[in-house]
Protein backbone atom coordinates (compact mmCIF):
# COMPACT_ATOMS: atom_id res chain seq x y z
CA UNK A 1 0.00 0.00 0.00
CA UNK A 2 2.43 2.70 1.02
CA UNK A 3 4.79 1.17 -1.91
CA UNK A 4 2.19 1.73 -4.20
CA UNK A 5 1.26 5.42 -3.26
CA UNK A 6 4.99 5.99 -3.27
CA UNK A 7 5.24 4.98 -6.88
CA UNK A 8 1.72 6.83 -7.79
CA UNK A 9 3.23 10.21 -6.41
CA UNK A 10 6.59 9.85 -7.54
CA UNK A 11 6.99 13.22 -9.03
CA UNK A 12 5.52 14.89 -6.25
CA UNK A 13 7.57 13.39 -3.90
CA UNK A 14 10.90 14.23 -6.12
CA UNK A 15 9.64 18.17 -6.01
CA UNK A 16 8.73 18.06 -1.65
CA UNK A 17 12.21 16.60 -1.04
CA UNK A 18 13.83 19.20 -3.58
CA UNK A 19 11.75 22.10 -1.53
CA UNK A 20 12.27 20.74 1.98
CA UNK A 21 16.38 20.64 0.91
CA UNK A 22 16.03 24.31 -0.58
CA UNK A 23 14.65 24.92 2.99
CA UNK A 24 17.64 23.92 4.35
CA UNK A 25 20.12 25.35 2.29
CA UNK A 26 18.36 28.37 0.75
CA UNK A 27 15.37 29.26 2.54
CA UNK A 28 14.67 32.82 0.32
CA UNK A 29 14.96 30.57 -2.88
CA UNK A 30 12.43 27.91 -1.54
CA UNK A 31 9.99 30.94 -0.70
CA UNK A 32 10.71 32.87 -4.02
CA UNK A 33 10.09 29.45 -5.79
CA UNK A 34 6.72 29.02 -3.29
CA UNK A 35 5.68 32.79 -4.50
CA UNK A 36 6.25 32.11 -8.02
CA UNK A 37 3.99 28.85 -8.04
CA UNK A 38 1.33 30.93 -6.51
CA UNK A 39 -0.32 32.45 -10.06
CA UNK A 40 -0.57 28.66 -10.97
CA UNK A 41 -2.19 27.62 -8.61
CA UNK A 42 -5.20 30.32 -8.75
CA UNK A 43 -5.27 29.40 -12.00
CA UNK A 44 -5.65 25.92 -11.22
CA UNK A 45 -8.25 26.80 -8.71
CA UNK A 46 -10.16 28.96 -11.48
CA UNK A 47 -10.34 26.39 -14.47
CA UNK A 48 -10.95 23.23 -12.86
CA UNK A 49 -13.99 23.38 -12.23
CA UNK A 50 -15.10 24.44 -15.36
CA UNK A 51 -13.43 21.25 -16.80
CA UNK A 52 -15.12 19.19 -14.38
CA UNK A 53 -18.97 20.85 -15.50
CA UNK A 54 -17.49 20.60 -19.33
CA UNK A 55 -16.14 16.84 -18.92
CA UNK A 56 -19.56 15.89 -17.17
CA UNK A 57 -21.97 18.42 -20.13
CA UNK A 58 -20.06 16.24 -22.92
CA UNK A 59 -20.61 12.68 -20.98
CA UNK A 60 -24.53 13.93 -20.90
CA UNK A 61 -25.49 15.95 -23.69
CA UNK A 62 -23.09 15.45 -27.13
CA UNK A 63 -24.67 11.98 -28.32
CA UNK A 64 -21.92 9.82 -28.92
CA UNK A 65 -22.67 9.54 -32.77
CA UNK A 66 -22.20 13.03 -32.82
CA UNK A 67 -18.33 12.64 -32.29
CA UNK A 68 -18.22 9.88 -33.98
CA UNK A 69 -19.23 11.68 -37.27
CA UNK A 70 -17.92 15.44 -36.18
CA UNK A 71 -14.56 14.05 -34.70
CA UNK A 72 -14.09 10.55 -35.73
CA UNK A 73 -11.89 9.37 -37.67
CA UNK A 74 -13.93 10.13 -41.13
CA UNK A 75 -14.87 13.80 -39.82
CA UNK A 76 -11.87 14.52 -42.14
CA UNK A 77 -10.65 18.39 -42.61
CA UNK A 78 -14.18 19.41 -41.34
CA UNK A 79 -13.77 17.79 -38.06
CA UNK A 80 -10.14 19.19 -37.76
CA UNK A 81 -11.52 22.51 -38.01
CA UNK A 82 -13.91 21.57 -35.12
CA UNK A 83 -11.16 20.56 -32.79
CA UNK A 84 -8.95 23.45 -33.56
CA UNK A 85 -12.18 26.18 -32.72
CA UNK A 86 -12.86 24.20 -29.67
CA UNK A 87 -9.16 24.39 -28.54
CA UNK A 88 -8.65 28.28 -29.15
CA UNK A 89 -12.16 29.26 -27.78
CA UNK A 90 -11.43 27.25 -24.39
CA UNK A 91 -9.49 28.95 -21.86
CA UNK A 92 -6.89 27.36 -18.94
CA UNK A 93 -3.20 25.52 -19.23
CA UNK A 94 -2.61 22.38 -21.59
CA UNK A 95 -3.49 19.92 -18.29
CA UNK A 96 -6.70 21.39 -18.01
CA UNK A 97 -7.18 19.72 -21.93
CA UNK A 98 -6.02 16.16 -21.20
CA UNK A 99 -9.67 15.18 -19.17
CA UNK A 100 -11.68 16.75 -21.76
CA UNK A 101 -9.67 15.53 -24.68
CA UNK A 102 -10.03 12.25 -23.24
CA UNK A 103 -13.52 12.47 -22.65
CA UNK A 104 -14.21 13.12 -26.06
CA UNK A 105 -11.49 10.13 -27.23
CA UNK A 106 -13.74 8.02 -25.32
CA UNK A 107 -16.73 8.55 -26.95
CA UNK A 108 -15.17 8.69 -30.43
CA UNK A 109 -13.03 11.68 -30.97
CA UNK A 110 -10.10 10.25 -33.60
CA UNK A 111 -6.56 10.45 -32.62
CA UNK A 112 -5.80 13.33 -34.43
CA UNK A 113 -8.48 15.43 -33.52
CA UNK A 114 -7.62 14.91 -29.86
CA UNK A 115 -3.86 15.48 -30.89
CA UNK A 116 -5.30 19.00 -32.95
CA UNK A 117 -7.64 19.78 -29.61
CA UNK A 118 -4.66 19.76 -27.28
CA UNK A 119 -2.39 21.76 -29.22
CA UNK A 120 -5.16 24.05 -30.34
CA UNK A 121 -5.76 24.60 -26.46
CA UNK A 122 -1.94 25.25 -25.69
CA UNK A 123 -0.76 27.21 -28.54
CA UNK A 124 -3.41 29.41 -30.81
CA UNK A 125 -6.05 30.47 -27.81
CA UNK A 126 -7.83 33.62 -28.37
CA UNK A 127 -6.83 36.09 -25.51
CA UNK A 128 -2.82 35.27 -26.11
CA UNK A 129 -2.94 36.19 -29.61
CA UNK A 130 -4.61 39.60 -28.86
CA UNK A 131 -1.86 40.04 -26.15
CA UNK A 132 0.97 38.72 -29.15
CA UNK A 133 -1.11 41.44 -31.66
CA UNK A 134 -0.57 43.89 -29.11
CA UNK A 135 3.28 43.47 -28.31
CA UNK A 136 4.46 42.26 -31.57
CA UNK A 137 2.38 43.93 -34.51
CA UNK A 138 -0.67 42.39 -36.10
CA UNK A 139 1.33 40.61 -38.97
CA UNK A 140 3.92 38.98 -36.69
CA UNK A 141 0.61 37.56 -34.89
CA UNK A 142 -1.02 36.62 -37.99
CA UNK A 143 1.91 34.60 -39.71
CA UNK A 144 2.39 32.45 -36.67
CA UNK A 145 -1.01 31.94 -36.42
CA UNK A 146 -1.30 30.61 -39.93
CA UNK A 147 1.90 28.50 -40.07
CA UNK A 148 1.19 27.31 -36.29
CA UNK A 149 -2.14 25.80 -37.66
CA UNK A 150 -1.14 24.45 -40.55
CA UNK A 151 1.87 22.68 -38.53
CA UNK A 152 -0.78 21.53 -35.67
CA UNK A 153 -3.00 19.63 -38.59
CA UNK A 154 0.00 18.20 -39.96
CA UNK A 155 0.72 16.91 -36.63
CA UNK A 156 -2.50 15.36 -36.05
CA UNK A 157 -2.46 14.08 -39.21
CA UNK A 158 1.43 12.19 -38.90
CA UNK A 159 -0.65 10.88 -35.45
CA UNK A 160 -3.23 9.78 -36.93
CA UNK A 161 -1.81 8.05 -39.60
CA UNK A 162 1.12 6.27 -37.49
CA UNK A 163 -1.86 4.95 -36.13
CA UNK A 164 -0.46 6.14 -32.28
CA UNK A 165 -2.80 4.70 -29.80
CA UNK A 166 -4.04 6.67 -26.22
CA UNK A 167 -3.33 3.80 -23.65
CA UNK A 168 -4.16 4.41 -20.36
CA UNK A 169 -1.97 3.83 -17.75
CA UNK A 170 -5.02 3.19 -15.09
CA UNK A 171 -6.46 0.27 -16.49
CA UNK A 172 -3.21 -1.19 -17.27
CA UNK A 173 -2.39 -0.78 -13.81
CA UNK A 174 -5.43 -2.58 -12.65
CA UNK A 175 -4.58 -6.44 -11.85
CA UNK A 176 -7.49 -8.42 -12.87
CA UNK A 177 -6.34 -11.25 -10.72
CA UNK A 178 -4.55 -11.05 -7.74
CA UNK A 179 -3.28 -12.88 -4.48
CA UNK A 180 -3.72 -11.11 -1.08
CA UNK A 181 -0.41 -11.70 0.55
CA UNK A 182 -1.49 -11.02 3.97
CA UNK A 183 -4.69 -13.39 3.55
CA UNK A 184 -2.40 -16.49 1.74
CA UNK A 185 -1.87 -19.61 4.04
CA UNK A 186 0.63 -21.67 1.37
CA UNK A 187 -2.19 -24.35 0.95
CA UNK A 188 -1.36 -24.33 -2.55
CA UNK A 189 -4.62 -25.44 -3.53
CA UNK A 190 -4.43 -22.78 -6.34
CA UNK A 191 -1.06 -24.11 -7.83
CA UNK A 192 -1.72 -27.47 -8.28
CA UNK A 193 -5.44 -26.59 -9.18
CA UNK A 194 -4.24 -23.90 -12.03
CA UNK A 195 -0.97 -24.53 -12.45
CA UNK A 196 -0.83 -22.43 -15.92
CA UNK A 197 -1.88 -18.93 -13.67
CA UNK A 198 -0.86 -19.06 -9.79
CA UNK A 199 2.70 -20.05 -8.99
CA UNK A 200 4.40 -20.47 -5.35
CA UNK A 201 6.54 -18.17 -4.21
CA UNK A 202 8.53 -18.17 -0.14
CA UNK A 203 5.27 -19.86 0.75
CA UNK A 204 2.57 -18.33 -0.77
CA UNK A 205 0.66 -18.37 -4.08
CA UNK A 206 1.13 -15.44 -6.72
CA UNK A 207 -0.33 -14.97 -10.10
CA UNK A 208 2.31 -16.07 -12.95
CA UNK A 209 1.67 -13.27 -15.53
CA UNK A 210 0.54 -10.16 -13.73
CA UNK A 211 -0.81 -8.75 -16.98
CA UNK A 212 -3.43 -11.84 -17.44
CA UNK A 213 -6.82 -10.42 -19.00
CA UNK A 214 -9.84 -12.23 -18.22
CA UNK A 215 -10.77 -11.58 -21.87
CA UNK A 216 -7.88 -13.57 -23.24
CA UNK A 217 -8.78 -16.49 -21.17
CA UNK A 218 -11.31 -19.60 -22.84
CA UNK A 219 -14.70 -20.09 -21.05
CA UNK A 220 -13.39 -23.29 -18.96
CA UNK A 221 -10.75 -21.23 -17.63
CA UNK A 222 -12.86 -18.69 -16.66
CA UNK A 223 -15.17 -20.89 -14.87
CA UNK A 224 -12.59 -22.58 -13.09
CA UNK A 225 -10.79 -19.88 -11.89
CA UNK A 226 -13.78 -18.28 -10.35
CA UNK A 227 -14.37 -21.44 -8.38
CA UNK A 228 -11.22 -21.27 -7.78
CA UNK A 229 -11.13 -18.27 -6.11
CA UNK A 230 -14.37 -19.66 -4.13
CA UNK A 231 -12.62 -22.86 -3.24
CA UNK A 232 -9.32 -20.97 -1.76
CA UNK A 233 -9.62 -21.13 1.83
CA UNK A 234 -8.76 -17.97 3.32
CA UNK A 235 -10.31 -16.26 0.38
CA UNK A 236 -7.38 -14.78 -0.37
CA UNK A 237 -7.42 -14.61 -4.37
CA UNK A 238 -9.17 -11.57 -6.03
CA UNK A 239 -10.74 -11.38 -9.44
CA UNK A 240 -11.96 -7.72 -11.27
CA UNK A 241 -13.70 -8.20 -14.33
CA UNK B 1 -10.33 36.36 -13.45
CA UNK B 2 -10.01 38.28 -17.39
CA UNK B 3 -13.42 38.13 -18.98
CA UNK B 4 -12.37 34.71 -21.00
CA UNK B 5 -12.20 32.34 -18.14
CA UNK B 6 -15.62 33.93 -16.94
CA UNK B 7 -17.45 33.56 -20.53
CA UNK B 8 -15.64 29.72 -19.88
CA UNK B 9 -17.16 29.74 -16.31
CA UNK B 10 -20.45 30.77 -17.48
CA UNK B 11 -20.70 28.99 -20.92
CA UNK B 12 -19.16 25.39 -18.19
CA UNK B 13 -21.69 26.36 -15.60
CA UNK B 14 -24.78 26.59 -18.39
CA UNK B 15 -24.12 23.07 -20.11
CA UNK B 16 -23.53 21.93 -16.66
CA UNK B 17 -26.83 22.97 -15.57
CA UNK B 18 -28.40 21.47 -18.70
CA UNK B 19 -27.23 18.30 -18.65
CA UNK B 20 -28.45 17.83 -15.19
CA UNK B 21 -31.77 19.20 -16.22
CA UNK B 22 -31.68 16.62 -19.38
CA UNK B 23 -30.65 13.54 -17.41
CA UNK B 24 -30.08 13.51 -13.41
CA UNK B 25 -29.07 9.91 -12.93
CA UNK B 26 -26.84 10.04 -16.29
CA UNK B 27 -25.18 12.87 -15.13
CA UNK B 28 -24.75 11.64 -12.13
CA UNK B 29 -22.85 8.71 -12.98
CA UNK B 30 -20.64 11.43 -15.03
CA UNK B 31 -19.96 13.49 -12.42
CA UNK B 32 -18.65 10.21 -10.58
CA UNK B 33 -16.36 9.44 -13.30
CA UNK B 34 -15.50 13.21 -13.48
CA UNK B 35 -14.55 13.16 -10.44
CA UNK B 36 -12.53 10.01 -10.20
CA UNK B 37 -10.29 11.50 -13.46
CA UNK B 38 -9.77 14.77 -11.75
CA UNK B 39 -8.71 12.95 -8.13
CA UNK B 40 -5.94 10.73 -10.32
CA UNK B 41 -4.86 13.75 -11.73
CA UNK B 42 -4.69 16.60 -8.83
CA UNK B 43 -1.48 14.99 -7.67
CA UNK B 44 0.13 15.51 -10.40
CA UNK B 45 -1.18 19.31 -11.69
CA UNK B 46 0.07 20.32 -7.89
CA UNK B 47 3.20 18.76 -8.57
CA UNK B 48 3.51 20.56 -11.65
CA UNK B 49 2.60 24.13 -10.54
CA UNK B 50 5.35 23.86 -7.81
CA UNK B 51 7.95 22.12 -10.50
CA UNK B 52 7.30 25.08 -12.19
CA UNK B 53 7.67 27.69 -9.20
CA UNK B 54 11.16 26.04 -9.31
CA UNK B 55 12.04 26.58 -12.90
CA UNK B 56 10.93 29.97 -13.05
CA UNK B 57 13.47 30.85 -9.67
CA UNK B 58 16.18 28.94 -11.46
CA UNK B 59 15.61 30.21 -15.13
CA UNK B 60 14.51 33.56 -14.87
CA UNK B 61 13.33 36.18 -17.52
CA UNK B 62 17.36 37.80 -17.31
CA UNK B 63 18.16 33.84 -18.31
CA UNK B 64 15.65 33.88 -21.10
CA UNK B 65 16.62 37.26 -22.22
CA UNK B 66 20.37 35.99 -22.62
CA UNK B 67 19.55 33.42 -24.53
CA UNK B 68 16.94 35.64 -26.80
CA UNK B 69 20.20 38.52 -27.21
CA UNK B 70 22.50 35.67 -28.17
CA UNK B 71 24.82 36.88 -31.83
CA UNK B 72 23.99 32.90 -32.82
CA UNK B 73 21.13 33.01 -34.19
CA UNK B 74 21.35 29.35 -34.96
CA UNK B 75 22.72 28.38 -31.33
CA UNK B 76 20.47 30.82 -29.75
CA UNK B 77 17.17 29.31 -31.56
CA UNK B 78 17.92 25.84 -30.61
CA UNK B 79 18.90 27.03 -27.01
CA UNK B 80 15.62 29.35 -26.95
CA UNK B 81 13.18 26.09 -27.99
CA UNK B 82 15.01 24.00 -25.46
CA UNK B 83 14.39 26.89 -22.65
CA UNK B 84 10.65 27.37 -24.08
CA UNK B 85 9.56 23.98 -24.00
CA UNK B 86 11.32 23.31 -20.35
CA UNK B 87 9.45 26.19 -18.85
CA UNK B 88 6.22 27.59 -18.78
CA UNK B 89 6.32 31.12 -18.19
CA UNK B 90 2.76 33.15 -18.48
CA UNK B 91 1.83 34.59 -21.87
CA UNK B 92 1.43 37.81 -20.98
CA UNK B 93 5.08 37.82 -19.67
CA UNK B 94 6.62 36.44 -22.71
CA UNK B 95 5.32 38.33 -25.10
CA UNK B 96 6.56 41.95 -24.06
CA UNK B 97 9.88 40.21 -23.21
CA UNK B 98 10.20 38.74 -27.18
CA UNK B 99 8.54 42.13 -28.14
CA UNK B 100 11.25 44.28 -26.69
CA UNK B 101 13.85 42.52 -28.19
CA UNK B 102 12.31 42.26 -31.76
CA UNK B 103 12.09 46.31 -31.30
CA UNK B 104 15.50 46.44 -30.24
CA UNK B 105 16.19 45.04 -33.54
CA UNK B 106 16.81 41.49 -32.83
CA UNK B 107 16.73 38.31 -35.01
CA UNK B 108 12.90 37.44 -34.70
CA UNK B 109 13.56 33.35 -34.98
CA UNK B 110 15.10 32.89 -31.71
CA UNK B 111 11.54 34.11 -30.24
CA UNK B 112 9.34 32.91 -32.29
CA UNK B 113 10.92 29.23 -31.39
CA UNK B 114 10.58 30.43 -27.73
CA UNK B 115 7.10 31.52 -27.66
CA UNK B 116 5.99 28.72 -29.67
CA UNK B 117 7.58 25.66 -27.62
CA UNK B 118 7.05 27.91 -24.45
CA UNK B 119 3.11 26.55 -24.88
CA UNK B 120 3.34 23.33 -27.61
CA UNK B 121 6.07 21.80 -25.93
CA UNK B 122 5.44 20.37 -22.30
CA UNK B 123 8.93 19.09 -20.58
CA UNK B 124 6.74 19.70 -16.83
CA UNK B 125 3.62 18.48 -18.01
CA UNK B 126 5.00 15.32 -19.57
CA UNK B 127 4.65 13.06 -16.73
CA UNK B 128 0.93 14.11 -16.49
CA UNK B 129 0.45 13.53 -20.58
CA UNK B 130 2.20 10.29 -20.28
CA UNK B 131 -0.18 8.60 -17.69
CA UNK B 132 -3.17 10.20 -19.12
CA UNK B 133 -2.62 9.54 -22.93
CA UNK B 134 0.17 6.32 -22.97
CA UNK B 135 4.39 6.92 -23.42
CA UNK B 136 3.91 7.04 -27.37
CA UNK B 137 1.44 9.74 -27.21
CA UNK B 138 3.18 12.04 -25.26
CA UNK B 139 6.96 11.19 -26.55
CA UNK B 140 5.66 11.68 -30.47
CA UNK B 141 3.88 14.88 -29.74
CA UNK B 142 5.81 16.29 -27.94
CA UNK B 143 8.87 15.77 -30.44
CA UNK B 144 6.56 17.08 -33.69
CA UNK B 145 5.70 19.83 -31.78
CA UNK B 146 9.48 20.59 -31.16
CA UNK B 147 10.20 20.05 -35.31
CA UNK B 148 7.21 22.21 -36.12
CA UNK B 149 8.21 25.13 -33.64
CA UNK B 150 11.60 24.96 -34.69
CA UNK B 151 10.44 24.93 -38.93
CA UNK B 152 7.86 27.64 -37.94
CA UNK B 153 10.67 29.95 -36.41
CA UNK B 154 12.59 29.81 -39.52
CA UNK B 155 9.74 29.85 -42.06
CA UNK B 156 8.84 33.44 -39.63
CA UNK B 157 12.79 34.59 -40.43
CA UNK B 158 12.60 34.01 -44.05
CA UNK B 159 8.71 35.63 -44.60
CA UNK B 160 9.09 38.61 -42.31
Amino acid sequence: MMKELLKKNKVSLIIIVIYASLMVVQRDTAFLALSNSTYYLIEMAQILPVIFMLTVAIDVLIPKDWIVKRLGEKSGLGGAVLALAFGSLSAGPIYAAFPIAKTLHKKGASIGNVVVILSAWAVIKVPMLANEAKFLGTDFMAVRWVLTVVCIFVIGLIMEKRRIKIEDDEVQDKQVITVKQAYCIGCTACEKGMPEVFGMKDGKAYVIQPEIKMENLDEQAKKQLMSMAKKCPPKAIEING
Amino acid sequence: MDIFTIGFWLVGGILFFLSVIKNKEKSKEAMKKSKGMMKNMIGDIIGIIFMIGLILTFIPPETIEKVLGSDNTLLSSFVAALVGSITLIPAFVAFPLVGSFVDAGASIVPGVAFLTTLTMVGVVTFPLEKKEFGTKFAVTRNLLSFGAAISIAILMGVIL
